[in-house]
């Protein structure tokens, strides 16, 4: 199976290309909001960089966040336009589980226990979930699908808030915190007064890597996981819309005093 | 009159996501309407009386995906883009977080089909909508393009070809509407709102300012705005109707007026309504009458091609690709974009 992967839900975008014979392409940008702009050059690289056409992708897979809105549409509207024009469906992917599949190929087997993802919400807020993975249940060399090491869903929370349920969290003997994401570099401070908090890999694990992404993907569907209809595919926002209007409302709106309409 | 078009691209599918319009469309040859979908999201942002930016980018991803199946299904083109040469998409201006959910979806459709891909200047695009209608219009011919987001007045002396006269200095006429028909609880969109209630008031019982602006082509409708609101607090008892048909008047007085004397100034063998105010039924009625008295033609475009649609930009697609040529995959979206003069 050729699958795309496509990532944009932080300020790291690009695609990521694993083909039939195992060979992975990888093409990302980051830094300066370019992710219109960049995302599809990098498709177009990676099928370049593998020998293969656009039209020899029989599988995609996108981060649907949560993340950076204009960033999630961007990669969202180009695996949707990619899907249909394709006759493909998307397998939709968690930034926060694959930044947490990230911190478990670093850590390697008996290593990292619990990750702790922290993905920048901005306006002073993060979205963060808790994984713990425990070997016993698939044993020492197998990774186990974030998706069931997760503890909780994605909660939208202060990074001060955050590190008070941290810090208040039960801890089993020698147990450390790996915490990762962008969340956990802006406000890497705050993080590391938490008890056991480790924030070696905060900077390397800022965002979710592309190829990270194609290879969970290909494990939830080797697992039989099965891909969305273009059509059903959205961005995971967690978090209302917030509804400004884009000129300033000057002229006070009515039954203001003084203005009685007649009906 | 029409360029000589490269032979190979005949069908050009256009995309359109650059305010609260969703919309898909497949044109031939620049000039043949083969297939028009667009979903308005008019009701998604009713209720704030305007268009939300943060909602508006939203909407467009999840509409996306059946507006498209719809033109392209219309076109008999099947999902596989079957006889599709190229895609054209309004890259700006426009709100920025609505524009990047189209210019993605184009590029990903042209690396899909392995087929060309422009990028389109909105403005340049509602000037090509009247071109679909009646192509042979007669040159040079002054549009004055109205709509929420933009008053201009443009002289266009061919296809791509055009040189800005006159914008306005603060509120674009449609925001005008909508801004006054909030205050008066008219509800949203503005300008049929009050076109639909002007048509019982007298358009004489205030006399609210014509900001002329001097010599010059330019607007200003944030005085007009602001008299209207007075008026009101003074007189709080004034009939709507007769508030709305007074404001309706002042605004298409100044529009008529400034267009006609651009057309006289440069010759212009017709006048051009475009954009989503060129719906409103007295413009229209006094575009006509001041073009039959001035001896030029007026071309007033249907409703649907006045308003933002996707087949003016596979139009305006068509022919950039002909004469300008391809896009790059690098291109962002530009908020501001500019209508760059190339008379
Ligand atoms: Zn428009």
């Amino acid at each position: 199976m050729n699958l795309l992967a496509i990532e944009s839900a932080t300020n790291l975008v690009g695609a990521a290309l694993v083909t039939d014979g195992g060979s992975a392409a990888e093409r990302s940008h980051q830094g300066g909001r370019m992710h219109a702009e960049s995302l599809a050059p990098a498709i177009a690289e990676v099928c370049a960089l593998s020998g293969l056409t656009v039209r020899d992708i029989d599988a995609i897979a996108v981060d649907i966040g949560p993340g950076l809105f204009t960033g999630l549409r961007v990669g969202v509207a180009t695996a949707k336009a990619l899907a249909q024009g394709l006759g493909l469906g998307v397998l939709a992917v968690s930034s926060l589980d694959i930044l947490a599949a990230g911190a478990q190929e670093e850590a390697g087997p008996g290593g990292a226990r619990t990750v702790v993802v922290v993905v920048d919400a901005r306006r002073g807020e993060v979205f963060a979930s808790q994984y713990h993975f425990d070997d016993a249940v698939a044993g020492i060399h197998q990774a186990v699908d974030p998706a069931l090491a997760r503890q909780a869903p994605p909660e939208l929370v202060t990074p001060g808030g955050l590190a008070e349920s941290l810090a208040d969290r039960d801890r089993g003997p020698g147990e450390s915190l790996l915490i990762v994401g962008d969340g956990a570099v802006r406000y890497r401070q705050l993080l590391a007064g938490v008890p056991a908090a480790d924030l070696g890999l905060a900077e390397h694990l800022s965002s979710p890597s592309p190829v990270t992404l194609a290879r969970l993907a290909l494990r939830r569907m080797a697992a039989g996981a099965e891909p969305s209809a273009p059509s059903d595919l959205l961005p995971d926002y967690r978090r209302e819309a917030d509804a400004r209007i884009n000129w300033e409302q000057r002229i006070p709106p009515p039954g203001t005093p003084g203005h009685d309409r007649e009906r | 009159m029409t360029p000589d078009p490269i032979p190979r691209i005949h069908r050009v599918l256009g995309i359109e996501t650059s305010c609260d319009e969703t919309a898909a469309a497949v044109v031939d040859g620049g000039a043949v309407i083969v297939s028009s979908i667009v979903s308005s999201q008019i009701d998604l942002h009713a209720r704030y009386g305007g268009v939300v930016p943060e909602l508006a980018g939203r909407a467009h991803v999840e509409l996306l995906t059946p507006v498209l199946a719809e033109a392209l299904e219309a076109a008999g083109c099947g999902t596989s883009g079957t006889g599709i040469d190229a895609i054209a998409v309004t890259y700006g201006p426009g709100l920025i977080g609505s524009l990047l959910v189209g210019v993605a979806e184009a590029k990903a459709l042209a690396l899909a089909w392995d087929v060309p891909f422009v990028g389109v200047n909105h403005l340049e695009a509602h000037l090509f909508a009247s071109l679909l209608e009646q192509p042979d219009l007669g040159w040079p011919l002054v549009v004055l393009l109205v709509s929420g987001g933009h008053t201009l007045l443009v002289e266009v002396s061919g296809p791509g070809r055009y040189r800005l006269i006159g914008g306005t200095v603060d509120d674009a006429a449609g925001e005008a509407f909508d801004k006054v028909a909030r205050f008066l609880g008219l509800g949203y969109p503005g300008g049929p709102a009050i076109d639909a209630i002007a048509v019982d008031g007298d358009p004489q019982a205030f006399a609210f300012p014509r900001a002329f602006m001097a010599e010059g082509y330019d607007f200003s409708f944030s005085g007009l705005k602001t008299s209207v609101v007075n008026t009101v607090r003074k007189h709080p008892d004034a009939a709507t109707e007769d508030v709305a048909a007074s404001f309706r008047q002042a605004v298409v007085d100044v529009l008529v007026a400034k267009a006609r004397r651009a057309a006289r100034d440069v010759g212009a063998k017709a006048l051009c309504l475009a954009g989503g105010v060129a719906a409103n039924s007295l413009l229209r009625q006094r575009v006509e009458q001041a073009c039959a008295e001035d001896g030029i033609g007026a071309f007033l475009p249907t409703r649907a091609l006045c308003t933002d649609n996707a087949a003016m930009v596979a139009a305006a697609g068509w022919w950039r690709l002909a004469n300008v040529g391809a896009s790059p995959l690098t291109l962002g979206a530009d908020p501001n974009l500019r209508l760059v003069p190339t008379a």
